[in-house]
């Protein structure tokens, strides 16, 4: 049947047919590319905002930009980074991934994930419309809270926009997600059980459930802003107000998973291949992805004890007890590479520091879950260092683990060696330099969210530093845009094999960039014993 | 100061526990970094070691409850006895109302019907004082006129939300003479940057004085 649905992308295509067979695609891989590079483009973009306001931070009443468009920058910043970024990078990865991993032809509902990311693309575009608006922006921060957000205190378009663009693009999350969970339970190639799943696949199975379970929510919570903003008395209860703070954290917390596992994934996947290894304690692994993916839902109240309207000991419970399964998945990661050859190519590099630079971020986490800490670190530059930790330190360094590992996949192109160790040295200096001093800044009183502070606060000197590391990541970013520029140009000399890296898993047996529907009788599926076929296929003929 | 003695207490243990986890796991991948460039090669056959990972998995439970453990008894300590978040009604105490509002703070002594509020624009000027007594507790009923604000003395651990339609209380002892700036730590709009007050202790005798006669201690 599906043959019959996309026979019309088999034929080659005329020139000027070619973007309409892009923007109109039912091939899971072109959308997943699209939205991909949808992302990366506003990840320069909320780069940028950060950058500026790194700059206004550097030092003491600096006035390089108002308090209102600093409120802008940091709003549409946060919410940028986490809505339009690397939320539809994660489920990207999954979309592309997923189907080849499993052996299937095509994504289920092809046409439903499509118009998943138009929605996001409008979305992107309604959001980022509000600094062309007399009143610039929204400016509430990415959690929106009420009544702050109501029509009463943050008139204008701006909050309008970044409702409709954030509902929007989060429909359209929830679309993708969706799909690739159904492509992953049912449409996998014979052979290819559910235990014969890659873990990348699995990961992005947990990611998958937590965006069907919690990102609804957020849809509720955004719901009730825009019943605010026409009816501003509703917020004259409490009730509503500590409700929003529930529906929107319900939401918040699994959407920090969900910024962070297709990640995990990739870096389990990077650390095997050039560990040369199957992944260590794989059912493990399978179980405390799914046992996060559940605690996680129980979470939520621990962004919410400073309310004094929240159980703030049974929140700290269940946040601490994510120190088993997220202890299990790091014995997997050291038990993959100890004793192993290991071969550290660049996206090995970019695996093995996220695992020493995400536990940063995973270790302050604990300390934050813990109540009598958070009355103190709460709403302060140490949370900002903590979840910069996670999710750039973090989260980052293992998407470009695997954007290196895969694009070559994807594309048919070797991305260039030199630029790309210029990104990695500069990243892993840049993040440190830049996160490392909000920690004490945060210990120091600074409160986030302040577009300046006084000679007299002391936190110049800090800000200074992690100003500069903010300079160094951009450069680093620079080496990494100039890097897929060359890399493209020159496309011809940098043809990449099917399996550049003697990778395990089946997206790796088929051609680069695979065929409209992944195998075909040049590559056909190779028979699935495990969850690393390509490596049982070596090892037998070695044997 | 229970608020403070408890949150570094309970800082140290967590920084203590941190550490030893991050030189454990960075001790590992030296290793591992260190061992891959062995002549002999690659020998180990088996993938996973079910008996170990359960083992483990039991060991991460331990250390998750021992840190629940320690963390939820400290913070029994910031919620009984004389001082504590939603501690009320104690005798003794002085009762003071704190209402946030879009951009400063005012100070109502339910006693005295004494009132103190300010600008908070011009520096340190227009910054209000909450003037306490050392030695004597007293209890912050917060609440806000407008958003969510959030009462913050960095200096002394202690923060509380102030939502509108809703009273949070905190009631504080403060042990020795001085004064330490306070901030809003909820972000509540154009002006949430420079939402400060000042707390200064004072002794009993002066407290007074300042409590009658009205002028600026």
């Amino acid at each position: 049947m599906t043959t019959d649905l996309t026979v019309a992308e088999e034929l080659p295509e005329p020139r000027e047919r070619l973007l309409r067979s892009w923007l109109g695609t039912t091939d899971h891989k072109r959308i997943a590319l699209l939205t991909a590079g949808v992302a990366l483009v506003l990840l320069f973009v909320m780069g940028a905002l950060a950058l500026t306001m790194r700059a206004q931070l550097a030092q003491p009443e600096q006035n390089i930009v108002d308090n209102e468009t600093y409120n802008q920058l940091f709003t549409i910043h946060g919410s940028g980074m986490i809505y339009l970024v690397v939320t539809p990078l994660a489920l990207a990865l999954g979309l592309y991934l997923v189907p080849l991993q499993v052996g299937a032809p095509a994504v289920a509902a092809p046409r439903t994930t499509m118009l998943g990311f138009w929605l996001y693309v409008f979305g992107a575009l309604a959001v980022l419309s509000g600094f062309l608006t007399s009143g610039g922006a929204a400016k509430e921060g990415w959690t929106a809270y009420t009544p702050l957000s109501t029509a009463r205190f943050s008139p204008g378009a701006g909050t309008d926009l970044w409702l409709l663009g954030t509902f929007t693009s989060t429909v359209g999350m929830i679309l993708i997600g969706g799909t690739v969970l159904w492509t992953a339970l049912l449409k996998r190639a014979p052979g290819m059980t559910m235990l014969r799943m890659p873990v990348l696949s699995w990961s992005v199975v947990a990611t998958n459930l937590m965006v069907i379970a919690a990102f609804p929510s957020l849809l509720a919570a955004l719901g009730l802003i825009a019943l605010g903003r026409m009816t501003p008395d509703l917020f004259d209860s409490n009730l509503y107000n500590i409700g929003y703070q529930h529906l929107f954290w319900f939401y918040g917390h699994p959407v920090v998973y969900v910024m962070f596992f297709p990640f995990v994934g990739a870096v389990a996947e990077v650390l095997a291949t050039f560990a040369q290894r199957r992944f260590f304690g794989y059912k493990a692994t399978v179980l405390s992805l799914l046992a996060f993916a559940a605690l996680s839902m129980s979470v939520w109240g621990h962004h919410m004890f400073t309310t004094g309207q929240a159980a703030d000991d049974y929140y700290s419970l269940t946040s601490i007890l994510l120190i088993v399964p997220a202890g299990i998945e790091y014995f997997a990661f050291l038990g993959t590479i100890l004793g192993a050859r290991l071969r550290f190519r660049l996206p090995m590099l970019f695996a093995l520091t996220f695992v020493v630079q995400f536990l940063v971020g995973g270790l302050t986490g604990i300390m934050v879950a813990s109540p009598v800490l958070d009355y103190q670190m709460h709403d302060s530059y140490f949370v900002v260092a903590h979840f910069h930790y996670t999710l750039f330190a973090g989260s980052l360094f293992g998407l470009f683990a695997g954007f290196y590992f895969w694009f070559p996949k994807a594309t048919g192109i070797m991305l260039r060696n030199r630029l790309g160790h210029a990104h990695f040295w500069l990243l892993l200096v840049g993040t440190n330099v830049t996160f490392l001093p909000m920690f004490w800044l945060g210990l120091g009183g600074m409160p986030r969210r302040v577009a300046t502070y006084l000679p007299t606060d002391g936190f110049g000197t800090f800000n200074l530093i992690a100003s500069i590391g903010a300079g160094i990541i951009g450069l680093g970013m620079l080496a990494f845009a100039a890097n897929l520029v060359l890399s493209f140009v020159r496309r011809r000399e940098r043809r990449a094999p099917d399996n550049p890296w003697e990778a395990h898993t089946l997206e790796w047996a088929t051609s680069s960039p695979p065929p409209p529907l992944n195998f075909d009788e040049r590559h056909p599926i190779p028979p699935i014993h495990s969850f690393t076929p390509l490596l049982d296929l070596r090892r037998e003929r070695s044997s | 100061m229970v608020f403070l003695e408890v949150f570094e207490r309970i800082f140290t243990f967590e920084i203590v526990v941190a550490a030893a986890v991050f030189v454990i796991i960075l001790g590992v991948l030296v290793v591992a970094l260190l061992l891959s460039r062995k002549p002999s090669g690659d020998k180990r056959k088996r993938d996973s070691h079910p008996l170990i990972e359960g083992i483990y998995a039991l060991l991460l439970a331990g250390v998750a409850g021992v840190i629940v453990y320690v963390t939820a008894s400290a913070h029994q300590d910031v919620q009984e006895g004389p001082n504590g978040y939603q501690v009320a009604n104690q005798a003794g105490a002085i009762p003071v109302d704190v209402t946030a509002f879009q951009w400063c703070w005012r100070f109502d002594y339910a006693d005295t019907a004494k009132s103190v509020t300010g600008t908070c624009r011009e520096k340190d000027a227009g910054l209000p004082t909450l003037v306490v007594p050392t030695g004597k507790p007293v209890e912050l009923r917060l609440t806000s006129s407008d958003v969510i604000h959030s009462l913050w003395i960095p200096d002394k651990a202690v923060k509380l939300d102030a939502f509108p339609h809703q009273t949070n209380t905190v009631t504080i002892t403060f042990d020795e003479e001085g004064r330490w700036l306070g901030r809003c730590a909820e972000f509540c709009g154009p002006y949430h940057p420079s939402m400060h007050f000042y707390v200064k202790a004072v002794s009993p005798q002066e407290y007074e004085q300042w409590q009658q006669q009205g002028t600026p201690a």
